[in-house]
Protein backbone atom coordinates (compact mmCIF):
# COMPACT_ATOMS: atom_id res chain seq x y z
CA UNK A 1 0.00 0.00 0.00
CA UNK A 2 1.55 3.62 -0.78
CA UNK A 3 2.30 6.05 1.72
CA UNK A 4 0.12 8.35 0.76
CA UNK A 5 -2.90 8.79 -0.23
CA UNK A 6 -3.36 9.05 -3.86
CA UNK A 7 -4.11 12.83 -5.10
CA UNK A 8 -7.25 13.10 -6.72
CA UNK A 9 -8.93 16.21 -8.49
CA UNK A 10 -13.19 16.82 -8.00
CA UNK A 11 -14.17 18.65 -11.11
CA UNK A 12 -17.50 20.09 -11.51
CA UNK A 13 -20.05 18.15 -14.18
CA UNK A 14 -23.22 20.29 -13.94
CA UNK A 15 -25.83 20.22 -11.28
CA UNK A 16 -26.05 16.53 -11.42
CA UNK A 17 -22.54 15.05 -11.54
CA UNK A 18 -18.86 15.30 -10.49
CA UNK A 19 -15.74 13.85 -12.10
CA UNK A 20 -13.21 12.91 -9.91
CA UNK A 21 -10.06 12.31 -11.43
CA UNK A 22 -6.87 10.60 -9.78
CA UNK A 23 -4.01 12.64 -10.89
CA UNK A 24 -0.83 10.14 -9.25
CA UNK A 25 2.13 9.45 -12.13
CA UNK A 26 1.19 5.98 -11.90
CA UNK A 27 -1.61 4.65 -14.22
CA UNK A 28 -2.51 1.39 -12.25
CA UNK A 29 -2.56 3.45 -9.23
CA UNK A 30 -5.51 6.31 -10.72
CA UNK A 31 -7.16 2.97 -11.92
CA UNK A 32 -7.31 1.12 -8.66
CA UNK A 33 -8.32 4.33 -6.81
CA UNK A 34 -11.20 5.28 -9.17
CA UNK A 35 -12.49 1.59 -8.89
CA UNK A 36 -12.18 1.35 -5.48
CA UNK A 37 -14.10 5.04 -5.04
CA UNK A 38 -16.79 3.83 -7.42
CA UNK A 39 -16.96 0.56 -4.79
CA UNK A 40 -17.06 2.43 -2.04
CA UNK A 41 -19.89 4.85 -3.07
CA UNK A 42 -22.00 1.84 -4.14
CA UNK A 43 -21.63 0.18 -0.78
CA UNK A 44 -21.99 3.54 1.24
CA UNK A 45 -25.31 3.68 -0.76
CA UNK A 46 -25.65 7.58 -0.25
CA UNK A 47 -28.52 9.36 -0.03
CA UNK A 48 -29.52 11.15 -3.49
CA UNK A 49 -26.60 9.35 -5.47
CA UNK A 50 -27.67 7.17 -8.72
CA UNK A 51 -24.11 5.67 -9.68
CA UNK A 52 -20.15 5.87 -9.97
CA UNK A 53 -19.25 5.09 -13.78
CA UNK A 54 -15.40 4.39 -13.06
CA UNK A 55 -13.04 4.30 -16.10
CA UNK A 56 -9.19 4.68 -16.77
CA UNK A 57 -8.02 7.51 -14.22
CA UNK A 58 -11.68 9.06 -13.89
CA UNK A 59 -15.08 8.18 -12.10
CA UNK A 60 -18.30 10.33 -12.75
CA UNK A 61 -20.58 10.48 -9.60
CA UNK A 62 -24.17 10.78 -10.48
CA UNK A 63 -26.76 12.61 -8.09
CA UNK A 64 -30.00 13.83 -7.72
CA UNK A 65 -29.66 17.83 -7.12
CA UNK A 66 -33.04 17.66 -4.97
CA UNK A 67 -31.38 15.41 -2.24
CA UNK A 68 -27.92 16.44 -2.19
CA UNK A 69 -25.21 18.74 -4.88
CA UNK A 70 -22.26 18.86 -5.88
CA UNK A 71 -20.39 19.97 -2.57
CA UNK A 72 -21.73 17.70 -0.51
CA UNK A 73 -20.60 14.81 -2.86
CA UNK A 74 -17.13 16.12 -3.26
CA UNK A 75 -16.80 15.76 0.54
CA UNK A 76 -18.33 12.11 0.71
CA UNK A 77 -15.18 11.88 -1.84
CA UNK A 78 -12.54 13.51 0.44
CA UNK A 79 -14.25 10.70 3.12
CA UNK A 80 -14.10 7.77 0.86
CA UNK A 81 -10.77 8.49 -0.61
CA UNK A 82 -9.57 8.74 3.08
CA UNK A 83 -11.76 5.70 4.22
CA UNK A 84 -10.15 3.62 1.45
CA UNK A 85 -6.58 4.92 1.90
CA UNK A 86 -6.82 3.65 5.55
CA UNK A 87 -8.95 0.34 5.31
CA UNK A 88 -8.10 -0.61 1.71
CA UNK A 89 -10.23 -1.25 -0.58
CA UNK A 90 -11.82 -4.84 -0.70
CA UNK A 91 -9.61 -7.49 -2.91
CA UNK A 92 -11.67 -9.24 -5.55
CA UNK A 93 -10.21 -12.76 -7.00
CA UNK A 94 -10.35 -11.58 -10.91
CA UNK A 95 -12.43 -14.29 -12.81
CA UNK A 96 -10.85 -15.31 -16.26
CA UNK A 97 -12.57 -15.26 -19.46
CA UNK A 98 -12.01 -16.68 -23.06
CA UNK A 99 -12.71 -15.62 -26.08
CA UNK A 100 -12.91 -17.27 -29.24
CA UNK A 101 -12.50 -15.21 -32.22
CA UNK A 102 -12.60 -16.07 -36.26
CA UNK A 103 -10.14 -13.25 -37.99
CA UNK A 104 -10.67 -11.25 -40.81
CA UNK A 105 -12.71 -11.62 -43.69
CA UNK A 106 -16.70 -11.15 -43.27
CA UNK A 107 -15.60 -11.04 -39.31
CA UNK A 108 -12.78 -8.67 -39.55
CA UNK A 109 -13.34 -6.30 -42.25
CA UNK A 110 -10.33 -3.79 -41.05
CA UNK A 111 -7.83 -6.31 -40.48
CA UNK A 112 -5.83 -6.12 -43.16
CA UNK A 113 -6.19 -2.76 -43.01
CA UNK A 114 -4.80 -2.73 -39.57
CA UNK A 115 -2.30 -4.89 -40.74
CA UNK A 116 -1.42 -2.54 -43.51
CA UNK A 117 -1.07 0.56 -40.87
CA UNK A 118 0.73 -1.32 -38.55
CA UNK A 119 3.75 -2.64 -41.43
CA UNK A 120 2.84 -5.74 -40.26
CA UNK A 121 1.53 -9.11 -41.61
CA UNK A 122 -2.05 -10.30 -40.76
CA UNK A 123 -0.68 -13.29 -39.20
CA UNK A 124 0.98 -10.96 -36.65
CA UNK A 125 -1.40 -8.84 -36.32
CA UNK A 126 -3.80 -12.01 -34.79
CA UNK A 127 -0.93 -13.45 -32.84
CA UNK A 128 -0.24 -9.84 -31.00
CA UNK A 129 -4.02 -9.73 -30.18
CA UNK A 130 -3.98 -13.13 -29.03
CA UNK A 131 -0.52 -13.64 -26.69
CA UNK A 132 -1.42 -11.80 -23.34
CA UNK A 133 -4.61 -11.69 -21.08
CA UNK A 134 -6.32 -8.11 -20.67
CA UNK A 135 -7.50 -6.82 -17.68
CA UNK A 136 -11.00 -5.29 -18.03
CA UNK A 137 -10.22 -1.64 -17.36
CA UNK A 138 -14.12 -0.43 -17.39
CA UNK A 139 -17.51 -0.82 -18.90
CA UNK A 140 -18.10 1.09 -21.78
CA UNK A 141 -20.55 2.05 -24.16
CA UNK A 142 -22.24 0.55 -25.65
CA UNK A 143 -23.95 -1.65 -23.78
CA UNK A 144 -20.91 -2.52 -20.87
CA UNK A 145 -18.44 -3.16 -23.36
CA UNK A 146 -15.64 -4.95 -21.96
CA UNK A 147 -12.87 -1.68 -22.54
CA UNK A 148 -8.98 -3.24 -22.34
CA UNK A 149 -5.78 -1.63 -23.10
CA UNK A 150 -4.93 -3.13 -26.27
CA UNK A 151 -2.41 -4.99 -28.08
CA UNK A 152 1.53 -4.44 -28.66
CA UNK A 153 1.08 -3.05 -31.91
CA UNK A 154 3.69 -0.95 -33.03
CA UNK A 155 1.51 2.35 -33.76
CA UNK A 156 -1.78 3.57 -32.88
CA UNK A 157 -4.65 2.68 -34.76
CA UNK A 158 -6.40 5.31 -35.58
CA UNK A 159 -10.42 5.45 -35.94
CA UNK A 160 -12.50 4.68 -38.83
CA UNK A 161 -12.92 8.19 -41.03
CA UNK A 162 -16.41 7.25 -41.97
CA UNK A 163 -17.74 5.43 -38.67
CA UNK A 164 -20.00 1.81 -39.26
CA UNK A 165 -24.03 2.75 -39.04
CA UNK A 166 -23.97 -0.78 -37.50
CA UNK A 167 -21.15 -3.06 -36.21
CA UNK A 168 -22.43 -6.63 -35.18
CA UNK A 169 -22.61 -7.93 -31.52
CA UNK A 170 -19.54 -9.98 -30.68
CA UNK A 171 -17.41 -7.82 -32.99
CA UNK A 172 -14.02 -7.79 -31.64
CA UNK A 173 -12.34 -4.11 -32.09
CA UNK A 174 -9.02 -2.03 -31.79
CA UNK A 175 -8.37 1.46 -31.83
CA UNK A 176 -6.11 3.41 -30.22
CA UNK A 177 -4.11 1.87 -27.94
CA UNK A 178 -7.28 0.20 -26.86
CA UNK A 179 -9.43 -3.27 -27.75
CA UNK A 180 -12.83 -3.95 -27.12
CA UNK A 181 -15.70 -6.50 -27.69
CA UNK A 182 -19.56 -5.11 -28.75
CA UNK A 183 -21.77 -6.71 -26.22
CA UNK A 184 -25.10 -5.21 -29.00
CA UNK A 185 -25.48 -4.07 -31.82
CA UNK A 186 -24.31 -0.44 -32.23
CA UNK A 187 -22.82 2.30 -34.28
CA UNK A 188 -18.92 2.30 -34.47
CA UNK A 189 -16.27 3.92 -35.33
CA UNK A 190 -13.08 1.45 -34.55
CA UNK A 191 -11.05 -1.26 -36.67
CA UNK A 192 -13.03 -4.37 -36.22
CA UNK A 193 -10.40 -7.20 -36.92
CA UNK A 194 -12.94 -9.96 -35.39
CA UNK A 195 -15.85 -11.60 -34.23
CA UNK A 196 -16.80 -14.07 -31.70
CA UNK A 197 -19.57 -16.31 -32.40
CA UNK A 198 -20.55 -16.28 -28.34
CA UNK A 199 -23.50 -14.36 -26.51
CA UNK A 200 -22.16 -11.44 -24.33
CA UNK A 201 -25.13 -9.36 -23.37
CA UNK A 202 -27.72 -11.12 -21.96
CA UNK A 203 -30.89 -8.46 -21.23
CA UNK A 204 -32.69 -11.66 -19.04
CA UNK A 205 -29.57 -11.78 -16.63
CA UNK A 206 -28.66 -8.93 -13.92
CA UNK A 207 -25.91 -7.67 -14.48
CA UNK A 208 -26.27 -7.73 -18.07
CA UNK A 209 -22.74 -8.61 -18.83
CA UNK A 210 -20.81 -11.57 -17.33
CA UNK A 211 -17.66 -9.56 -16.41
CA UNK A 212 -16.74 -6.90 -13.83
CA UNK A 213 -13.50 -4.43 -14.25
CA UNK A 214 -10.65 -6.10 -13.07
CA UNK A 215 -11.68 -9.24 -14.50
CA UNK A 216 -9.06 -11.06 -17.35
CA UNK A 217 -9.82 -11.30 -21.39
CA UNK A 218 -7.95 -13.60 -23.58
CA UNK A 219 -8.64 -14.40 -27.52
CA UNK A 220 -8.05 -17.28 -29.03
CA UNK A 221 -8.17 -17.53 -33.19
CA UNK A 222 -10.91 -20.16 -34.32
CA UNK A 223 -11.36 -20.58 -37.78
CA UNK A 224 -14.80 -19.75 -39.42
CA UNK A 225 -16.25 -23.51 -39.42
CA UNK A 226 -16.01 -23.26 -35.89
CA UNK A 227 -18.32 -20.02 -35.53
CA UNK A 228 -21.39 -22.12 -35.94
CA UNK A 229 -20.23 -24.88 -33.46
CA UNK A 230 -20.10 -21.66 -31.29
CA UNK A 231 -23.18 -20.39 -32.21
CA UNK A 232 -25.67 -19.10 -29.34
CA UNK A 233 -23.15 -20.41 -26.41
CA UNK A 234 -23.02 -17.27 -23.82
CA UNK A 235 -19.42 -15.79 -22.36
CA UNK A 236 -18.79 -17.39 -19.37
CA UNK A 237 -16.02 -17.13 -16.62
CA UNK A 238 -13.41 -20.12 -17.48
CA UNK A 239 -13.76 -22.60 -14.30
CA UNK B 1 -59.93 -3.53 -10.41
CA UNK B 2 -57.70 -3.33 -13.88
CA UNK B 3 -58.49 -3.03 -16.97
CA UNK B 4 -57.06 -2.85 -20.82
CA UNK B 5 -55.78 0.24 -22.80
CA UNK B 6 -55.79 -0.09 -26.53
CA UNK B 7 -53.22 1.93 -28.66
CA UNK B 8 -55.66 2.91 -31.48
CA UNK B 9 -52.36 5.13 -33.27
CA UNK B 10 -49.30 4.70 -31.66
CA UNK B 11 -47.08 7.32 -33.93
CA UNK B 12 -44.02 7.52 -32.01
CA UNK B 13 -44.70 6.44 -28.47
CA UNK B 14 -43.05 4.67 -25.36
CA UNK B 15 -43.95 3.22 -21.85
CA UNK B 16 -41.42 4.76 -20.28
CA UNK B 17 -40.43 6.15 -16.30
CA UNK B 18 -38.20 8.47 -15.35
CA UNK B 19 -34.80 6.50 -15.97
CA UNK B 20 -32.88 3.55 -15.49
CA UNK B 21 -30.55 5.38 -12.69
CA UNK B 22 -28.58 2.10 -11.88
CA UNK B 23 -27.71 1.74 -15.57
CA UNK B 24 -24.56 3.82 -15.94
CA UNK B 25 -22.62 1.72 -13.77
CA UNK B 26 -23.45 -0.99 -16.25
CA UNK B 27 -22.55 0.40 -18.82
CA UNK B 28 -26.09 1.69 -19.73
CA UNK B 29 -27.75 5.34 -20.48
CA UNK B 30 -30.17 6.39 -17.91
CA UNK B 31 -33.00 7.14 -20.89
CA UNK B 32 -36.39 7.43 -19.24
CA UNK B 33 -38.75 10.69 -20.27
CA UNK B 34 -36.33 13.21 -21.63
CA UNK B 35 -38.72 16.30 -20.53
CA UNK B 36 -38.40 15.16 -16.86
CA UNK B 37 -40.89 17.64 -15.20
CA UNK B 38 -43.63 17.35 -16.71
CA UNK B 39 -43.56 13.14 -16.54
CA UNK B 40 -43.38 14.10 -12.81
CA UNK B 41 -46.19 15.98 -12.98
CA UNK B 42 -48.21 13.91 -15.00
CA UNK B 43 -47.98 11.02 -12.62
CA UNK B 44 -48.62 13.42 -9.99
CA UNK B 45 -51.80 15.02 -11.35
CA UNK B 46 -52.96 11.30 -11.94
CA UNK B 47 -52.15 10.88 -8.42
CA UNK B 48 -49.40 8.64 -9.43
CA UNK B 49 -45.52 8.39 -7.94
CA UNK B 50 -43.11 10.65 -9.52
CA UNK B 51 -41.28 7.45 -11.24
CA UNK B 52 -44.63 5.18 -12.17
CA UNK B 53 -44.78 3.97 -16.18
CA UNK B 54 -46.41 6.16 -18.70
CA UNK B 55 -46.61 7.17 -22.20
CA UNK B 56 -44.06 9.81 -23.82
CA UNK B 57 -45.72 10.45 -26.90
CA UNK B 58 -43.29 12.29 -29.82
CA UNK B 59 -44.19 14.34 -32.09
CA UNK B 60 -47.08 12.47 -33.91
CA UNK B 61 -50.76 12.30 -33.43
CA UNK B 62 -51.60 9.50 -30.43
CA UNK B 63 -54.85 7.50 -29.75
CA UNK B 64 -55.48 4.83 -27.38
CA UNK B 65 -58.74 3.67 -26.18
CA UNK B 66 -59.99 1.29 -22.59
CA UNK B 67 -61.95 -0.65 -20.96
CA UNK B 68 -62.60 0.20 -18.46
CA UNK B 69 -62.89 3.70 -16.36
CA UNK B 70 -59.43 5.82 -16.26
CA UNK B 71 -58.63 8.81 -14.47
CA UNK B 72 -55.46 10.30 -16.66
CA UNK B 73 -53.34 13.82 -17.16
CA UNK B 74 -51.24 14.87 -19.79
CA UNK B 75 -48.87 17.02 -19.39
CA UNK B 76 -45.60 18.20 -22.14
CA UNK B 77 -46.10 20.12 -25.67
CA UNK B 78 -49.47 21.85 -26.06
CA UNK B 79 -51.48 19.03 -27.83
CA UNK B 80 -55.39 19.39 -29.02
CA UNK B 81 -56.46 16.53 -26.52
CA UNK B 82 -59.81 15.15 -26.96
CA UNK B 83 -61.54 12.39 -24.64
CA UNK B 84 -64.47 11.19 -26.48
CA UNK B 85 -64.73 14.00 -28.52
CA UNK B 86 -65.06 16.49 -25.61
CA UNK B 87 -61.82 18.99 -25.86
CA UNK B 88 -60.05 18.56 -22.32
CA UNK B 89 -57.37 20.83 -20.76
CA UNK B 90 -54.08 19.17 -20.24
CA UNK B 91 -51.95 19.77 -17.27
CA UNK B 92 -54.98 18.93 -14.88
CA UNK B 93 -56.80 15.16 -14.09
CA UNK B 94 -59.43 14.49 -16.86
CA UNK B 95 -61.79 11.30 -16.48
CA UNK B 96 -62.53 8.87 -19.05
CA UNK B 97 -65.09 6.72 -19.35
CA UNK B 98 -64.94 2.85 -20.70
CA UNK B 99 -65.10 3.19 -24.59
CA UNK B 100 -64.05 6.60 -25.06
CA UNK B 101 -61.09 7.40 -27.30
CA UNK B 102 -58.07 9.53 -26.33
CA UNK B 103 -56.25 11.39 -28.92
CA UNK B 104 -53.41 13.79 -28.89
CA UNK B 105 -53.26 15.57 -32.14
CA UNK B 106 -51.65 18.80 -33.14
CA UNK B 107 -48.14 18.82 -31.66
CA UNK B 108 -47.44 21.99 -33.29
CA UNK B 109 -44.68 23.47 -30.65
CA UNK B 110 -42.83 21.12 -28.58
CA UNK B 111 -42.12 17.72 -29.12
CA UNK B 112 -43.04 15.39 -26.17
CA UNK B 113 -46.17 15.15 -24.12
CA UNK B 114 -46.72 12.69 -21.45
CA UNK B 115 -49.71 10.64 -20.45
CA UNK B 116 -50.21 9.05 -17.08
CA UNK B 117 -52.70 6.61 -16.07
CA UNK B 118 -54.29 6.97 -12.17
CA UNK B 119 -52.89 3.72 -10.59
CA UNK B 120 -49.93 3.24 -13.46
CA UNK B 121 -49.52 1.20 -16.50
CA UNK B 122 -47.58 -2.39 -16.16
CA UNK B 123 -44.50 -2.59 -17.95
CA UNK B 124 -41.48 -5.12 -17.44
CA UNK B 125 -38.62 -3.42 -15.70
CA UNK B 126 -34.47 -4.31 -16.33
CA UNK B 127 -32.51 -2.79 -13.64
CA UNK B 128 -35.18 -1.46 -11.55
CA UNK B 129 -36.79 0.83 -14.61
CA UNK B 130 -39.19 0.44 -17.64
CA UNK B 131 -37.45 2.64 -19.68
CA UNK B 132 -36.93 1.29 -23.59
CA UNK B 133 -33.12 0.93 -24.14
CA UNK B 134 -32.82 0.74 -27.83
CA UNK B 135 -29.11 -0.66 -27.43
CA UNK B 136 -29.61 -3.78 -25.51
CA UNK B 137 -33.13 -3.99 -27.61
CA UNK B 138 -35.29 -3.43 -24.27
CA UNK B 139 -38.83 -2.04 -23.74
CA UNK B 140 -41.98 -2.28 -24.68
CA UNK B 141 -42.04 -0.74 -28.53
CA UNK B 142 -46.01 0.37 -28.82
CA UNK B 143 -47.68 -0.39 -32.14
CA UNK B 144 -51.18 0.25 -33.51
CA UNK B 145 -52.94 -2.59 -31.48
CA UNK B 146 -50.85 -2.86 -28.95
CA UNK B 147 -52.37 -3.44 -25.56
CA UNK B 148 -51.62 -2.39 -21.91
CA UNK B 149 -52.82 -3.17 -18.01
CA UNK B 150 -54.16 -0.35 -16.31
CA UNK B 151 -53.77 -1.24 -12.90
CA UNK B 152 -56.92 0.74 -11.37
CA UNK B 153 -60.23 2.12 -12.04
CA UNK B 154 -61.77 5.10 -11.56
CA UNK B 155 -64.96 6.04 -11.81
CA UNK B 156 -65.73 9.30 -13.51
CA UNK B 157 -65.33 11.99 -11.27
CA UNK B 158 -67.99 14.56 -12.19
CA UNK B 159 -68.45 18.78 -11.75
CA UNK B 160 -71.27 19.60 -9.72
CA UNK B 161 -71.16 23.31 -10.93
CA UNK B 162 -71.37 24.43 -14.26
CA UNK B 163 -68.76 26.88 -15.95
CA UNK B 164 -66.08 25.75 -13.09
CA UNK B 165 -62.95 23.90 -13.99
CA UNK B 166 -63.08 20.49 -12.75
CA UNK B 167 -59.98 21.37 -10.92
CA UNK B 168 -57.40 24.28 -9.75
CA UNK B 169 -54.49 23.07 -8.81
CA UNK B 170 -52.31 25.88 -9.77
CA UNK B 171 -49.25 24.66 -11.32
CA UNK B 172 -47.31 27.09 -13.55
CA UNK B 173 -47.10 25.34 -16.77
CA UNK B 174 -43.60 25.37 -18.37
CA UNK B 175 -43.67 27.77 -21.57
CA UNK B 176 -42.42 26.09 -24.92
CA UNK B 177 -40.63 28.67 -27.80
CA UNK B 178 -39.19 28.26 -31.03
CA UNK B 179 -36.28 30.18 -29.56
CA UNK B 180 -35.57 28.29 -26.14
CA UNK B 181 -32.85 30.03 -23.96
CA UNK B 182 -30.74 27.06 -22.25
CA UNK B 183 -28.60 27.75 -19.24
CA UNK B 184 -25.23 26.00 -19.32
CA UNK B 185 -22.30 25.83 -16.63
CA UNK B 186 -18.90 25.40 -17.14
CA UNK B 187 -17.69 21.72 -18.43
CA UNK B 188 -14.87 20.26 -16.74
CA UNK B 189 -12.79 20.65 -19.76
CA UNK B 190 -13.56 24.02 -20.91
CA UNK B 191 -10.17 24.75 -21.01
CA UNK B 192 -9.17 23.10 -23.76
CA UNK B 193 -11.15 25.32 -25.97
CA UNK B 194 -9.30 28.30 -25.34
CA UNK B 195 -10.99 31.94 -26.29
CA UNK B 196 -13.49 29.32 -28.56
CA UNK B 197 -15.75 28.49 -25.62
CA UNK B 198 -16.74 32.10 -25.67
CA UNK B 199 -18.71 31.56 -28.79
CA UNK B 200 -21.18 29.42 -27.34
CA UNK B 201 -22.66 32.37 -25.78
CA UNK B 202 -22.58 34.34 -28.07
CA UNK B 203 -24.30 33.10 -31.22
CA UNK B 204 -27.39 30.80 -31.77
CA UNK B 205 -27.40 27.50 -32.83
CA UNK B 206 -30.05 25.83 -35.13
CA UNK B 207 -31.40 22.82 -33.80
CA UNK B 208 -30.57 19.83 -36.84
CA UNK B 209 -33.43 17.02 -37.82
CA UNK B 210 -30.73 14.24 -36.71
CA UNK B 211 -31.39 15.12 -33.05
CA UNK B 212 -32.77 12.40 -31.08
CA UNK B 213 -33.10 10.75 -27.63
CA UNK B 214 -29.20 10.36 -27.37
CA UNK B 215 -28.23 13.97 -28.23
CA UNK B 216 -29.54 17.46 -30.15
CA UNK B 217 -27.06 18.03 -32.79
CA UNK B 218 -26.70 21.62 -33.30
CA UNK B 219 -25.47 23.61 -36.24
CA UNK B 220 -23.36 26.93 -35.65
CA UNK B 221 -20.52 28.87 -34.58
CA UNK B 222 -18.86 26.14 -33.21
CA UNK B 223 -15.57 26.21 -31.09
CA UNK B 224 -12.88 24.53 -31.40
CA UNK B 225 -10.21 22.46 -28.79
CA UNK B 226 -7.02 23.84 -28.71
CA UNK B 227 -5.20 20.32 -28.62
CA UNK B 228 -5.11 17.31 -29.92
CA UNK B 229 -3.91 15.12 -27.59
CA UNK B 230 -5.64 12.01 -27.34
CA UNK B 231 -8.54 11.74 -24.57
CA UNK B 232 -8.92 8.70 -22.37
CA UNK B 233 -12.73 7.18 -22.08
CA UNK B 234 -14.68 8.77 -19.12
CA UNK B 235 -18.15 8.98 -17.76
CA UNK B 236 -19.87 12.00 -19.46
CA UNK B 237 -22.69 13.82 -17.96
CA UNK B 238 -26.44 13.53 -19.48
CA UNK B 239 -26.42 17.51 -20.83
CA UNK B 240 -22.41 17.47 -21.84
CA UNK B 241 -22.07 19.37 -24.52
CA UNK B 242 -19.14 18.00 -26.91
CA UNK B 243 -17.71 19.25 -30.59
CA UNK B 244 -16.95 15.74 -32.08
CA UNK B 245 -17.13 16.89 -35.66
CA UNK B 246 -16.31 20.36 -37.66
CA UNK B 247 -20.17 20.18 -38.26
CA UNK B 248 -21.78 20.41 -35.17
CA UNK B 249 -22.32 20.75 -31.69
CA UNK B 250 -23.34 17.76 -29.88
CA UNK B 251 -25.66 17.85 -26.55
CA UNK B 252 -26.21 14.61 -25.27
CA UNK B 253 -29.58 14.10 -23.62
CA UNK B 254 -30.50 10.69 -21.34
CA UNK B 255 -29.86 8.35 -23.70
CA UNK B 256 -26.36 8.79 -24.45
CA UNK B 257 -23.51 6.40 -24.23
CA UNK B 258 -21.93 7.16 -20.83
CA UNK B 259 -18.49 6.79 -22.18
CA UNK B 260 -16.58 9.19 -24.24
CA UNK B 261 -13.34 9.98 -25.53
CA UNK B 262 -14.42 14.01 -26.23
CA UNK B 263 -14.00 16.58 -24.28
CA UNK B 264 -16.73 18.22 -22.39
CA UNK B 265 -17.04 22.09 -22.81
CA UNK B 266 -19.87 22.84 -20.84
CA UNK B 267 -23.02 20.64 -19.35
CA UNK B 268 -26.59 21.93 -19.53
CA UNK B 269 -28.56 22.31 -16.51
CA UNK B 270 -31.73 20.17 -15.16
CA UNK B 271 -34.05 22.47 -15.72
CA UNK B 272 -32.79 23.11 -19.34
CA UNK B 273 -32.81 19.56 -20.12
CA UNK B 274 -36.17 19.33 -20.40
CA UNK B 275 -36.58 22.31 -22.59
CA UNK B 276 -34.59 20.94 -25.00
CA UNK B 277 -36.56 17.57 -24.79
CA UNK B 278 -39.64 20.05 -26.27
CA UNK B 279 -36.76 21.68 -28.88
CA UNK B 280 -38.11 20.63 -32.75
CA UNK B 281 -35.64 20.61 -35.57
CA UNK B 282 -35.37 24.20 -36.67
CA UNK B 283 -35.33 26.04 -33.62
CA UNK B 284 -32.95 28.50 -32.61
CA UNK B 285 -31.31 27.95 -29.65
CA UNK B 286 -29.05 29.58 -27.36
CA UNK B 287 -26.83 29.15 -24.49
CA UNK B 288 -26.48 31.28 -21.36
CA UNK B 289 -23.63 30.78 -18.67
CA UNK B 290 -24.70 29.75 -15.71
CA UNK B 291 -23.21 28.54 -12.28
CA UNK B 292 -23.71 25.02 -10.38
CA UNK B 293 -25.46 26.86 -7.25
CA UNK B 294 -28.02 28.27 -9.56
CA UNK B 295 -28.86 25.57 -11.79
CA UNK B 296 -29.25 23.45 -8.28
CA UNK B 297 -31.55 26.40 -6.71
CA UNK B 298 -33.65 26.41 -10.28
CA UNK B 299 -33.90 22.43 -10.22
CA UNK B 300 -35.05 22.96 -6.40
CA UNK B 301 -37.71 25.12 -6.94
CA UNK B 302 -39.09 23.52 -9.68
CA UNK B 303 -39.20 20.30 -8.01
CA UNK B 304 -40.83 22.14 -4.46
CA UNK B 305 -43.43 23.42 -7.11
CA UNK B 306 -44.19 19.94 -7.78
CA UNK B 307 -44.27 19.14 -3.84
CA UNK B 308 -46.95 21.46 -3.86
CA UNK B 309 -48.93 19.88 -6.29
CA UNK B 310 -48.61 16.80 -4.57
CA UNK B 311 -50.34 18.58 -1.52
CA UNK B 312 -53.07 19.96 -3.31
CA UNK B 313 -53.65 16.45 -5.51
CA UNK B 314 -53.94 14.22 -2.49
CA UNK B 315 -56.12 16.55 -0.69
CA UNK B 316 -58.38 16.76 -3.85
CA UNK B 317 -58.22 13.30 -4.01
CA UNK B 318 -58.63 12.61 -0.85
CA UNK B 319 -61.82 14.42 -0.70
CA UNK B 320 -63.54 12.70 -4.00
CA UNK B 321 -62.10 9.24 -2.66
CA UNK B 322 -60.04 8.62 -5.94
CA UNK B 323 -57.10 5.98 -4.42
CA UNK B 324 -56.46 5.87 -0.75
CA UNK B 325 -56.82 9.13 1.41
CA UNK B 326 -53.75 10.78 1.48
CA UNK B 327 -51.43 9.67 4.67
CA UNK B 328 -48.47 10.78 6.00
CA UNK B 329 -46.87 7.28 5.29
CA UNK B 330 -46.98 8.17 1.33
CA UNK B 331 -45.57 11.43 1.46
CA UNK B 332 -41.64 11.96 -0.02
CA UNK B 333 -38.98 11.04 2.87
CA UNK B 334 -37.82 14.65 3.80
CA UNK B 335 -35.46 15.46 1.90
CA UNK B 336 -33.29 18.25 0.37
CA UNK B 337 -34.30 21.83 1.38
Amino acid sequence: MPDTPTPIEVHESGDAAVRVVATSLDRERNWAAVHALAGWFEMADVDGVHCAVPTYDSVLVEFDPYVTSARQIRAFVLLGMRQLDFAGAPARMPRRFDVPVVYGGEYGPDLQKVADHEGLPVSEIIALHTAKSYIIRCLGAPAGSPMMDGPEFPLPVPRLKDPRLSVPAGAVSVAGRQAVIAPAVAPGGWCVIGQTPLTVLNPDKQPLVPYLPGDLLRFHEITAADFERYAGLELEASK
Amino acid sequence: MSGTLTILQAGHSVVTDLGRFKGPRYGLPVNGALDQFSARAANILAGNKDNDPLLEVTALDFRMRADTDLLIAVTGAPVTLTVGGRECPQWEPVSVLAGETVALRSMNTGLRAYIAVHGALDAPMLLGSCAPDTVVGFGLKLTDGTTLGARETVPPIRQPYFDLPLFRLGLSRPGVSAHPVIDVTDGPDIAEFGDTAELLFKTSYTVSGRSNHIGLRLGGALPERQSRAEVLSRGVPVGAIEVPSREELLVLHRGRGVTAGYPVLGVVTSRSLDVLAQARPGNIIRFRNTTVAEATGRHRAAMRELEALRTSVNTVFGLLGVGAPASWRDLMPASGS
